[in-house]
């Protein structure tokens, strides 16, 4: 399954994802998404799902199940747009509380024993060399948090741009 | 001095992040003039606007997620760019804390406010990446500067220096004091155990798969 997590207009996801394929899950922003309260509440409370309730509390459990993931965001500061950074911020009962080290850093245990694959693709106006170097080595680090095999960072000018690219189509 | 501080946590009580303020605010000295806001309610309306514009320094204290900034720290500092163009020349600076023991994990952060500045036209002054933050409240009666508390304490005086000169620095990485492998041990059982047998959970349970 592919899971691809968005911050386009709802008109924009409509005629964009109209040809996605039956297994892909859109994460798409319904304007109720609450932020994250660091209560630690899925991994000590409810393991592996998020105390919060509104839609977005299972993507520990949705991420489990993807093989790829991918990600459609406004490039912001350098990172993710609001809503998409709050869908992560939202997505760490994937994760165990537990720490390992990789690579002599601390990082979190898998709860699930799989790898993912990530697409990100950050689009806006004007998106200097500094921040896409800096949004480069956030997916970098992401990736090393949530366990991912393979990534690929894409920078377009509009996300008009999405309509030409296969894996969205 | 005029200080506006932006409390990040979106915790409703205690939090690291109040912790890193207290410890300026003690460096600070009195006849300062010292607003501190808390976000965790998450609208920019709890944040002063005029107070911060009319500020000489701004301090953000807030926690990493996902190797980044918050969510909703990030939606407010897209309303305060708004506010731009500022009259006066702000410094700012920043301390991020976060779960993992190495405070060079806070780098992205640190480049992303740095990114903000240029963006609002605010001066960038120094920031602190701390590790092991769930920690430091664990050894706070520890006086800064001393034991495990060594490291954290260094900081936040070079820090607070800059920031009552309203000078630059370079930005400081801090762990705390303590071995890596002791830190890694106690927070399975001094910090995740006790806090899920709270929960009426038992150990086994915190593997739990959702499907």
């Amino acid at each position: 399954m592919n899971v691809i997590i968005h911050d386009l207009s709802t008109k924009e996801s409509e005629t964009l994802f109209t040809g996605l394929k039956s297994e892909t899950k859109l994460i798409s922003n319904n304007g109720q998404i609450k932020n994250c309260i660091g209560c630690f509440g899925c991994w000590i409370k409810t393991p592996g799902k998020c105390i919060l309730k509104d839609n977005y509390e299972k993507m520990g459990e949705i991420l489990s199940l993807a093989d790829k993931v991918i990600i459609i965001s406004r490039c912001c500061y350098g990172g993710y747009s609001p809503f998409v950074k709050n869908v992560l911020d939202r997505s760490i009962s994937y994760l165990l509380p537990y720490f390992k080290i990789k690579q002599n850093e601390t990082h979190h245990r898998q709860r699930y024993k799989k790898d993912l694959l990530l697409s990100v693709y950050f689009y806006g106006k004007n998106i200097s060399k500094k921040e896409a170097e800096i949004a480069e080595s956030l997916v970098k680090a992401n990736s090393i948090n949530f366990y991912v095999s393979k990534y690929n960072v894409s920078f377009l000018d509009s996300s008009e741009e999405l309509y030409n690219i296969a894996e969205i189509q | 001095m005029k200080i506006s501080v932006i409390n990040g946590s979106p915790k409703k009580g205690k939090s690291t992040s109040e912790l890193m303020i207290k410890y300026i605010s003690s460096q600070v000295g009195e006849g300062n003039d010292v607003s501190i806001y808390g976000i965790n309610k998450g609208a920019v309306k709890y944040v002063n606007l005029k107070d911060i514009k009319n500020s000489d320094v701004l301090l953000f204290a807030f926690p990493l997620y996902v190797d980044s900034i918050p969510s909703h720290l990030l939606q407010i500092l897209i309303e305060l760019e708004k506010q731009k163009p500022f009259s006066k020349e702000i410094m700012v600076y920043c301390i991020i804390n976060n779960g993992f023991f190495e405070g060079e994990q806070n780098h992205i952060a640190i480049k992303q406010m740095k990114l903000w500045c240029d963006a609002t036209g605010l001066k960038w002054g120094q920031a602190i990446g701390v590790g092991a933050g769930e920690m430091m409240s664990f050894i706070a009666d520890i006086p800064l500067g001393h034991g495990p508390n060594k490291n954290i304490g260094i900081a936040i005086k070079r820090l607070s220096n800059n920031l009552m000169n309203k000078k630059s620095g370079e930005d400081i990485f801090v762990s705390p004091n303590w071995p890596r492998f002791l830190w890694k041990i106690q927070a399975s059982f001094f910090f995740w155990h006790p806090r899920a047998r709270k929960n009426g959970l038992k150990i086994r349970h915190l593997k739990r798969k959702q499907i």
